[in-house]
Order: structure tokens, then C-alpha cells, then sequence
């Protein structure tokens, strides 16, 4: 017996499918969402535990996810299994693709810093003469980030600063501790802005599609979704040219079925959706599918100490607090040693040091650890990724995951931009911790590998121009007008962003198009 | 099928079953029997079994280290991690013995790092102090602990061998002495909140394919 159509496939159920279905939903189009994974039960699927009680007190079972260095013992059946779902690259250029397959995605879990781009990003290429510009700017995009922004109930302060975009935000009226002001008036004579930082408050603990997004598309009643099963393939219709459906896999039974739709969304994640146009042999006429894979430095950064605070003797106000150094670099003044830039976190803590911080051990690492408790400052760099051609994503044929899918090979590096970034972002939080009068316990230098940051972009990126871009403007695939990408992958550049909030406006923007073209009918 | 033929295989398929079910059951009428603990109602309460992990009864068979190994590696635990009343230091709380578990089971770089770093404690030790480092004073086993120590930032061990050894093992004696149960059961004891506790999620809906 043949199923009707489906209006609206979306592929995904993490913030940008969560969004596509918010907004489809509510102009009463009917969709059909799939997930690969599971829907959470957390009075089922948790429960609270001493680390002595796990199998391998916390430390987790060895050699088990090697490449998602967040996952611990407590969270790691969360994480997508690399035996389950693999992906290769070359040993001396590692990878860390981080996913989530619960229903929800790694909108579950992700950070809440909350920022919007910047023209220096949207129009990176005007700037520096590096890469290309986005089709779009700031201006174009503003009134979907008031809209995200109110919705996520993204915390901040204006800070007028046009590298740090102003938004739709709840104000922080929380004053800056004794050691913040400390290090806000070291960054004045240097040109370094110190500000509040944002973050996402969203609702009852969650900041998900699961909580914010979901629950309204679901009320309208077009919205139906289904767990676990794993999309295999795209398919083309090859009368009209536009994509007619999906394949899918049940994740448990491993049986095939299919299902048509008018109109396909992919918002995967970034790689994956990437990876089902390839193996699909999809919407790729420009031949850009799979390139210019971006991610964010993560790892270098500073610990300090404020002497002030030891020995129990620091004031209530003394401590306390996070901050947000947006890019300072090549704004007004280009850099010699790199272009772009990268943001610093900055925290002032009121608890217990790290041990790994002081080179002693036994009785007097004891001693300092009570000396110094209370008295840590730390920053650590966010920096920007450049888009290079040569860095992609291709099919490994020879690899196929647990549900007989062909795997992705991933083949990317940082450059001397990165590391000569890198070292400035460290000397120069050095230099601002030294001048404020603290302690510094320890440098990094050295970055964690390419995809730490779970910020993957890029590989189906957007532009103008269909021989050197994937989509168009509104995230449409440029060769098959039913086919939109919402997710990280329509990226140009990815900046020092946590690249949520850019997401999520893009892919609302993206969604009232398409709601707008169905309704014209033309698509 | 003729509709008088039909009721008589159903009854025959009831019998069936009942037989079966009176076959299970101890004895009596199938009918007054307790139901399958399959299908208890959802409000059943299973009285709560008081479980204890096997670490507070049992110690762990050495299995990896060799003998000079595991010794040097026991009084690295014991300096690194000694005793603070009430807390147990690393040798009580089994953390040696824990840590030949656990890097037994490491990959192979792991392994390496461990026994690399282990061994040259104890050529150290010969060479210098004319002793296993088992055996050496606790000034004399400071002076080779020190030099394998520098600060570093969670994520990023020294570069140096010997350096990162040092750095990693002191930071693994730490965790398997603190995240123990004679760890817990001093901080109980003392009247202190046990610290280290988080949610931990279960394998959740877990690909049956993998569990057949």
C-alpha cells in the first residue's frame, strides 16, 4: 500500500530542524520529522551516583569514545558510539567530531554562550581580502536574531562594540567582582574591551528544541515525528530533477522503508547533512559540497591565581564572575602575524583550585590546594577558523557504519593563522593577568584538535554565485529548488562565535521562505 | 473454516495454554496462581536491595604491572597520595591496584607511558640511590619525583615523557584514591557530604542488535 506525500520532510530534530518545525508548524504546513536516535526519559535513562560506584570510578571505560574528550563516565552513553557510526581520517591530522542522536540533538547539551556575527564575519573578504563574503549581512539577519534571542532569552548587555552585535537580550545587572574590575581597568591601556557575557536562559533548566521549539509545532497538530530510524539516502526524481524522498533505516530492526515528500529539510548537524548529499550524489553541480570545513581554536588559554584571595583572606567581593573579551584583533589596527581574530572567556572563581596547576604533590600540594582555594582566574580563547578549499569531508567507501551506511573521511589542519593566533591569544592574557596583579600558574599553548569545539560549519556552504556555492541566500540547494539545508553547514566563515543563535536565525529565516514559496507554489 | 470448527480450535488454544500455565505453576488450580512477575501492576514496590560495590569487601587481582612494576608504583601512590586523617591514602584505597586494572586495559600508548615511565623510576633509583625506588628514602624518591613535575592545564600533559608520565600517574593516583569507597566511607564516616556525584545516564534505548 503506497503512503501519501508528506509536505514537509525535515531530517533532524536539533535546533535547526526544532526551528523549522516551529515555524512550518505555525503556518500550517504539514511535516514529518525523523531522528536517528531515541527520545530522552531522564527519570529513566538517569540516575544520580557516587564516582565510586561507576565500574571504573569516573574514569570511564579505556579507549571508549577517544575522540570526544567531554565525555566522562557519567555522560558517556549520551555521546554517538564511533564504533556505531565511524568516520576516518589521517592519524597525524586527527578530527573530533562530536554528535548526538537523542531526540533533540546537541541542542540537549550545548554551552548557552549566545552571540551574534558580526559584518566582520558576514563580510570577512571586504575587510581582509581572505575567502568570500557571505550573501548575506547583519542588517539582513538582525530581525531574526531579535526573534531567536527573545525566545532562547539570551541574557546580555549592550555593549555597542560592532564586532560584538547588540541584541534583543534580558540586561545582567550583576556587578563586576573586585578581580574583574582588576582586569578590565589592565585592558584599557591595551585597547581590550572586557564585557558581560551572553548566554541563553531559556525555560525550566532547558534551552533545547525539546522545550522551546518542538512543544508549539507539536500543539499545532501537523507535526509528527519519528525516532530512531536513519536516513540512508536522498532520492531524485529524476522527471522533475527535485528530490521525491528519503530512504531510512529502523534503527533497531534494521528494516528499510521509504517515504515521499514535496519538500526536504536537511538539519542533521552539519556533517551529517553533508554526508547524506554525498551519498546521495546530490545538489553538488559546484563540486563545493564536503569543502571549506571550519571549526573554532579551543584550548589555549591562562590560570591564574589572585594572591589577594589566598589563605582565606579575600574579601566576599573579591571573586567571582565570567567575562567575554570579543575579538580586539584587526578591527582598527591589522595584526602582521594573523588575520581575523578570537574572543577570550574569563572567569574569577570562588572554589577549589586545580591540582594539576602546581608542580608539587603530597602534603604540599595539599597545602597549597588549601592555600590557594578561592583564588583561581582562568581565561581561555575562542578563536576563528579560515575556510580553505582543501579542507573537506568526502564518502570513505570502503567503511560503512552499523546500519551498512557509507562513513565520512575528514581531512582537515590548522594553519599558521591559527597558531600565530594562538600564541597571541596566550601572551596577551598573560600580559592582562600580570598587569591586573595575579599570579599566572599556567600557559597553554598548544590547541586542542580540529572539531573539539562541537562547532563544526560549513561543507554545504551559501552564496551568490551556484559554481562556487551549495545554497542560495535562504539555505535552497541551488540545483534542486525542494531541497534546503538549515544547519551549521550553510556557513561562509565561522568567526569566534558559538554559531547557535546564527543557526537558529538562519534557519527561521530560511523556513519562512520556503513556507512562502510553497505557498506561491513554487515549490 | 466452519464456525463450529473455528470455536473448537480457540478452545483447544485456551486449553493449551492453561495446561502450560499449570505446568509452571507449583501446584493447584492454574487459575488461583500469582501473576508473572512480567506482569506485576506498574504501582508494585520492590523492596529496596541495600547493593555494596565489590571494592568494599574485595581487592583487585594485579594483573598487568610486573612485579617491580606494580611495587614501584605502589610507593609513587603512597608519596603522591599518602594517609590524611580520616581519608585514606592511595595504598589503602587500592588506587595501585585499580590503576594495573585500568591501564591494563588501555590502549596501547597508555600501557606504554605507564610501564616507559615506571621503569625509569626504578633505573633511577638504581643508579642514583644504589636502591629499587621501593626501597630508596622519601628524600631520595622527592628528588626523582620532582623532576617529573611542572604545572600544566587540564587537557594538556607535559610534552616530555618522563614529564607527562609523572603528571598524568600523580593525577590518576589522586582520582582513584578520591573516587573510592574507603574514600566514601571515610568521608561518611566523618560526617562530611561524599562529594563526586553526578547523574549518570544508563545506555539509552541501546541498539538491540548489539545486545542479541
Amino acid at each position: 500500500m503506497l503512503k501519501e506525500k508528506v509536505d514537509v520532510l525535515i531530517i533532524g530534530s536539533g535546533h535547526s530542524g526544532g526551528m523549522a518545525a516551529n515555524i512550518l508548524t505555525a503556518k500550517g504546513i504539514s511535516c514529518l520529522l525523523l531522528n536517528a536516535g531515541p527520545v530522552v526519559d531522564l527519570h529513566k535513562d538517569r540516575q544520580l551516583k557516587q564516582a565510586y560506584e561507576l565500574p571504573y570510578r569516573a574514569f570511564g571505560k579505556p579507549g571508549r569514545l577517544p575522540h570526544v574528550y567531554q565525555a566522562n563516565e557519567f555522560n558517556a552513553n549520551t555521546w554517538v558510539d564511533e564504533k556505531e557510526v565511524p568516520y576516518t581520517c589521517d592519524p597525524e591530522h586527527s578530527y573530533n567530531w562530536v554528535r548526538v542522536r537523542l531526540f533533540g540533538g546537541r541542542s540537549l547539551f550545548w554551552g548557552r554562550k549566545s552571540f551574534r556575527l558580526s559584518d566582520y564575519e558576514f563580510k570577512a573578504k571586504d575587510h581582509d581580502g581572505f575567502g568570500d563574503n557571505w550573501p548575506i549581512s547583519l542588517a539582513d539577519l538582525a530581525p531574526h536574531y531579535n526573534r531567536v534571542e527573545s525566545i532562547f532569552r539570551v541574557q546580555g548587555n549592550q555593549d555597542g562594540l560592532p564586532q560584538y552585535p547588540d541584541g534583543n537580550f534580558i540586561a545582567d545587572p550583576s556587578p563586576w567582582s573586585e578581580s574583574m574590575q582588576r582586569f578590565i581597568a589592565a585592558g584599557k591601556p591595551l585597547g581590550i574591551p572586557v564585557c558581560k557575557p551572553r548566554n541563553s536562559l531559556g525555560n525550566d533548566g532547558w534551552a533545547s528544541s525539546i522545550n522551546l521549539l518542538l512543544p508549539a509545532a507539536f500543539a499545532t497538530g501537523k507535526l509528527k515525528a519519528i525516532p530512531n530510524v536513519v536516513v540512508r539516502q536522498l532520492d531524485l526524481d529524476k522527471k522533475t530533477g527535485l528530490v521525491g524522498g528519503v530512504h531510512f533505516v529502523d534503527r533497531h530492526s534494521r528494516r528499510e522503508m521509504s517515504v515521499k515528500a514535496r519538500v526536504v529539510i536537511l538539519a542533521a548537524g552539519c556533517l551529517e547533512s553533508t554526508r547524506l548529499l554525498l551519498n546521495s550524489q546530490l545538489a553538488n553541480s559546484s563540486g563545493v559540497v564536503g569543502r571549506y570545513l571550519i571549526d573554532q581554536v579551543y584550548g589555549p588559554g591562562v590560570v591564574c591565581s589572585v594572591p589577594e584571595a589566598r589563605d582565606g583572606k579575600g574579601s566576599p567581593d573579591l571573586m567571582g564572575g565570567d567575562a567575554l573579551i570579543p575579538r580586539f584583533r584587526n578591527i582598527s589596527v591589522r595584526s602582521e602575524k594573523f588575520i581575523r581574530g578570537y574572543a577570550l572567556t574569563v572567569g574569577s572563581h570562588k572554589g577549589g583550585m586545580d591540582p594539576r596547576n602546581f608542580a608539587t604533590y603530597g602534603d604540599d600540594l595539599e597545602k597549597k590546594l588549601n592555600s590557594y582555594h578561592g583564588s583561581g582566574f582562568s581565561m581561555g580563547m575562542m578563536g576563528e577558523v579560515l575556510a580553505h578549499p582543501k579542507h573537506r569531508v568526502t564518502i570513505d567507501k570502503k567503511v560503512v557504519d552499523a546500519w551498512n551506511i557509507p562513513v565520512l573521511h575528514v581531512e582537515t589542519q590548522y594553519t599558521d593563522n591559527e597558531f600565530n593566533m594562538v600564541r597571541d591569544a596566550v601572551d596577551t592574557s598573560a600580559a592582562m593577568a600580570e598587569a591586573a596583579g595575579f599570579e599566572v600558574l599556567a600557559k597553554n599553548y598548544q590547541p586542542y584538535p580540529p572539531g573539539y569545539s562541537i562547532h563544526e560549519m560549513g561543507t554545504c556552504r551559501m552564496g551568490n554565485d551556484p559554481k562556487t556555492s551549495v545554497l542560495n541566500q535562504w539555505n535552497q540547494s541551488h540545483d534542486i529548488k525542494n531541497l534546503f539545508v538549515v544547519d551549521a553547514s550553510s556557513f561562509v566563515s565561522g568567526g569566534w562565535q558559538n554559531p547557535t543563535m546564527t543557526i537558529l536565525a538562519l534557519a527561521l529565516r530560511s523556513s519562512e521562505y520556503l513556507a512562502e514559496q510553497m505557498r506561491m507554489g513554487n515549490v | 473454516m466452519l464456525r463450529r470448527d473455528f470455536f473448537k480450535v480457540l478452545a483447544t488454544v485456551s486449553v493449551s495454554a492453561r495446561a502450560l500455565w499449570g505446568r509452571q505453576a507449583t501446584g493447584g488450580n492454574a487459575e488461583t496462581q500469582a501473576p508473572s512477575a512480567w506482569r506485576l501492576p506498574a504501582r508494585t514496590v520492590i523492596p529496596p536491595i541495600p547493593a555494596r560495590v565489590p571494592d568494599a569487601f574485595a581487592v583487585t587481582q594485579a594483573n598487568f604491572f610486573s612485579a617491580e612494576q606494580l611495587a614501584t608504583l605502589r610507593r609513587l601512590s603512597e608519596l603522591m597520595m599518602p594517609a590524611r586523617d580520616p581519608y585514606p591514602g592511595a595504598a589503602d584505597a587500592g588506587a595501585p591496584e585499580f590503576l594495573d586494572f585500568l591501564i591494563g586495559a588501555s590502549p596501547q600508548d597508555r600501557r606504554q607511558m605507564y610501564q616507559t615511565g615506571l621503569n625509569r623510576l626504578s633505573e633511577d633509583a638504581r643508579k642514583e640511590f644504589g636502591a629499587p625506588f621501593p626501597e630508596i628514602s622519601a628524600e631520595a624518591a622527592d628528588k626523582l619525583i620532582r623532576r617529573g613535575l611542572t604545572a600544566w592545564i587540564d587537557g594538556f600533559p607535559p610534552a616530555d615523557p618522563y614529564m607527562c608520565f609523572m603528571s598524568v600517574a600523580q593525577q590518576d593516583i589522586r582520582m582513584a584514591t578520591m573516587n573510592s569507597e574507603a574514600w566514601n566511607s571515610a568521608t561518611i564516616s566523618s560526617g562530611e557530604r561524599p562529594r563526586g556525584s553526578d547523574f549518570y545516564w544508563s545506555p539509552i534505548d541501546p541498539d538491540i542488535q548489539m545486545c542479541v
